[in-house]
C-alpha cells in the first residue's frame, strides 16, 4: 500500500511540475506559479533509498589474480588451439588422491570455427608442459590472489597475497639424488585426517612431479606436508616433497587456498 | 526450448533475437553443463529481520542479490577473458563495474543476512562475443522483469526507492546490450513483470549456477615424501 502511495505521489509531483512549467511558459501570471509551488511544498518528501550504491570501480589487482579450473570430462590436451593439432597429454577426471583434476589457466583463444580453447598448465612430465583444451571439457573458472614461492637455495617457503608477503617459513626439500623439481606448478588438493604421522596433520598436493621417482605410487607427485621429524627442517632431506614443521604447515593451511600457483626456484 | 529461450521469445517481440539465436550454436549458448544447483541459490530462504528491515524485504533483497551476483560474475569473467572487442568490450567493462557496485551495496545493506555468492560456470559464453551479447540481453531483460515483479511486494518505501533506482539502471543496460547485439532496444509500450518461480526456472535452465569443486579429501597421501 505504501508503495502505491509512493508511486501516486511521484505521478502527482510530475503532474504538478509539468503544470507549473506550462503555466510559466504561457506567462499566465505569478499567482498560478506560486500556487503550484505551494502544492509542491505540501507533498511529502521522497523516501531516501535504503541502500547507497557507490561509484562503479574498474577491476583492480588483476596482476595478482590467477585462474584455475577442473577437468569436467577426460580430454586430450593438444599443442595448439586446433582440433587437428598434436596430442600432448590426456587429462583424467580425477587425481591419484581422488580430487578433481585441477589445471591452471594460462590463456584462452577461439579457433576459426568459433570454438573456445583454453591454454593450461599440464600436470605431466616433463614438468612445465602446457597444452590446449576445449572449453567445454573444463568446469567453472575459479581465481586466487595468492602465490607460493619455494626457494631451494634458501630453504624457505613464502606466501604472498595480492603481492604482499603473508607467510614465510623454513622448509625441507629433496636430497640431491631426489631433487625437488624447479618450475611453475599449482597447489591442486588438500588432504586431511589421514593416518600417517610421516606427512604431519595435513598435506597439499601439487602438480609438480619428481623427474626421478617416476614409478612412485600415484605417479611421483610432489606434496607440501608436515613431518614427524621437525628437527631436520630446514634441510635437504626429502624424496622431493616440501616439508614444513607442523605448526608452520597449519598456519599456511589457513592462508593458502587450493589453486594457488607454486613456483619452485 | 528451455525456460531461458521461452523468456527470450517473450521479450523479443521483433523476432530478431530469435532469428540470430536459431543460427547460433545452441550448445555454446545454453548447453550441456554439469548438474547445477540451479534455482537453489536464488530461491527464497528463511529470512530473519535485519536491522531496520522486515523479513519479507530481506528475502526479496537476497533474491535480488542473487541476480546481481550472477550479472556481476558474468561481466567480470567476460572482461577477464579478454575475448571481447571494441564497443562490446567497453560496454562489458562499464556494466560489470555497475553490477559489482550493486553487489557491494546489497552486501552492505544485508550484512550477515546476505546469501553467499554462488559459483558460476558460464561454459564459455563469456569468451565469445556473440554468445556473450546474446546472454547479456537475456540477463538484462531478466533482471528488469525480476525487479518489476518484486517491487510491488516490498513493504519498505526506502527499499522500494532503492529497487526502483536499480531497476531503471538495469533497463538502460538491457537497451544497451540489445543495441550492441543489433536488435531493437525498446520494443514495447508496457513491460510485464516476471514472477520469482519464472525467474528461478529460467536461471536453473542455463546451468550457469554450479556446485563448487570439492578440492579436499580424507585420504592417505601418495606423495614422494
Amino acid at each position: 500500500m505504501r508503495a502505491a502511495h509512493a508511486v501516486a505521489a511521484a505521478v502527482l509531483a510530475a503532474t504538478v511540475i509539468g503544470t507549473g512549467l506550462v503555466v510559466r511558459g504561457r506567462d499566465a501570471g505569478a499567482s498560478a506559479t506560486a500556487g503550484a509551488a505551494d502544492e509542491l511544498q505540501a507533498l511529502p518528501a521522497a523516501p531516501a533509498p535504503a541502500l547507497a550504491v557507490g561509484t562503479p570501480k574498474p577491476l583492480a589487482g588483476e596482476r595478482f589474480r590467477s585462474t584455475w579450473t577442473v577437468v569436467r570430462r577426460r580430454v586430450v590436451a593438444v599443442a595448439s588451439p586446433d582440433p587437428d593439432s598434436r596430442a600432448v597429454a590426456t587429462l583424467a577426471l580425477r587425481t591419484s588422491e581422488g580430487t578433481p583434476n585441477l589445471v591452471s589457466v594460462l590463456g584462452r583463444r577461439s579457433d576459426t570455427a568459433g570454438d573456445v580453447w583454453v591454454h593450461v598448465r599440464l600436470p605431466v612430465l616433463p614438468n612445465g608442459s602446457e597444452g590446449w583444451v576445449r572449453r567445454d571439457a573444463l568446469a567453472a573458472y575459479e581465481e586466487v590472489r595468492t602465490r607460493l614461492v619455494v626457494d631451494r637455495a634458501r630453504l624457505t617457503a613464502t606466501l604472498a597475497r595480492n603481492g604482499r608477503v603473508v607467510f614465510r617459513a623454513p622448509v625441507g626439500v629433496g636430497q640431491a639424488r631426489w631433487p625437488t623439481p624447479r618450475g611453475h606448478f599449482t597447489v591442486r588438493s588438500r588432504l586431511t585426517r589421514f593416518a600417517s604421522p610421516f606427512y604431519g596433520p595435513l598435506a597439499f598436493g601439487t602438480t609438480a612431479r619428481s623427474p626421478v621417482l617416476t614409478d612412485w605410487p600415484g605417479g611421483g607427485f610432489v606434496g607440501i606436508h608436515g613431518t614427524d621429524r621437525p628437527q631436520l627442517i630446514p634441510g635437504r632431506i626429502s624424496h622431493g616433497c616440501i616439508r614444513l614443521r607442523n605448526t608452520d604447515l597449519l598456519r599456511l593451511a589457513r592462508l593458502m587456498p587450493v589453486g594457488t600457483p607454486l613456483e619452485i626456484r | 526450448m528451455n525456460e531461458l529461450e521461452r523468456f527470450l521469445d517473450q521479450v523479443d517481440r521483433d523476432g530478431a533475437l530469435a532469428e540470430t539465436r536459431a543460427r547460433a550454436s545452441r550448445r555454446r549458448f545454453l548447453g550441456g553443463a554439469l548438474a547445477a544447483l540451479g534455482a537453489a541459490a536464488f530461491a527464497a530462504r528463511p529470512a530473519r529481520a535485519a536491522s531496520g528491515l522486515g523479513a519479507n524485504d530481506v528475502d526479496i533483497l537476497n533474491y535480488a542479490l542473487g541476480l546481481e551476483f550472477l550479472q556481476a560474475a558474468f561481466y567480470t569473467e567476460a572482461e577477464q577473458s579478454k575475448a571481447l572487442t571494441g564497443t562490446t568490450a567497453r560496454a562489458a567493462r562499464t556494466v560489470g563495474a555497475v553490477e559489482r557496485a550493486h553487489v557491494t551495496a546489497f552486501l552492505k545493506l544485508l550484512g550477515a543476512q546476505a546469501i553467499k555468492r554462488p559459483t558460476f560456470d558460464f561454459q564459455g559464453v563469456t569468451e565469445n562475443q556473440q554468445a556473450f551479447l546474446k546472454t547479456a540481453v537475456a540477463f538484462e531483460d531478466l533482471a528488469v522483469a525480476a525487479y518489476k515483479g518484486q517491487a510491488p511486494r516490498l513493504r519498505s518505501d526506502a527499499v522500494l526507492a532503492a529497487a526502483v533506482g536499480i531497476h531503471s539502471v538495469e533497463a538502460r543496460h538491457a537497451a544497451w546490450m540489445r543495441q550492441l547485439f543489433g536488435i531493437t532496444p525498446a520494443v514495447r509500450a508496457f513491460d510485464r513483470p516476471a514472477s520469482r518461480p519464472q525467474i528461478n526456472r529460467i536461471v536453473a535452465s542455463t546451468h550457469f549456477v554450479s556446485a563448487p569443486a570439492k578440492m579436499s579429501a580424507r585420504t592417505d597421501p601418495q606423495f614422494t615424501g
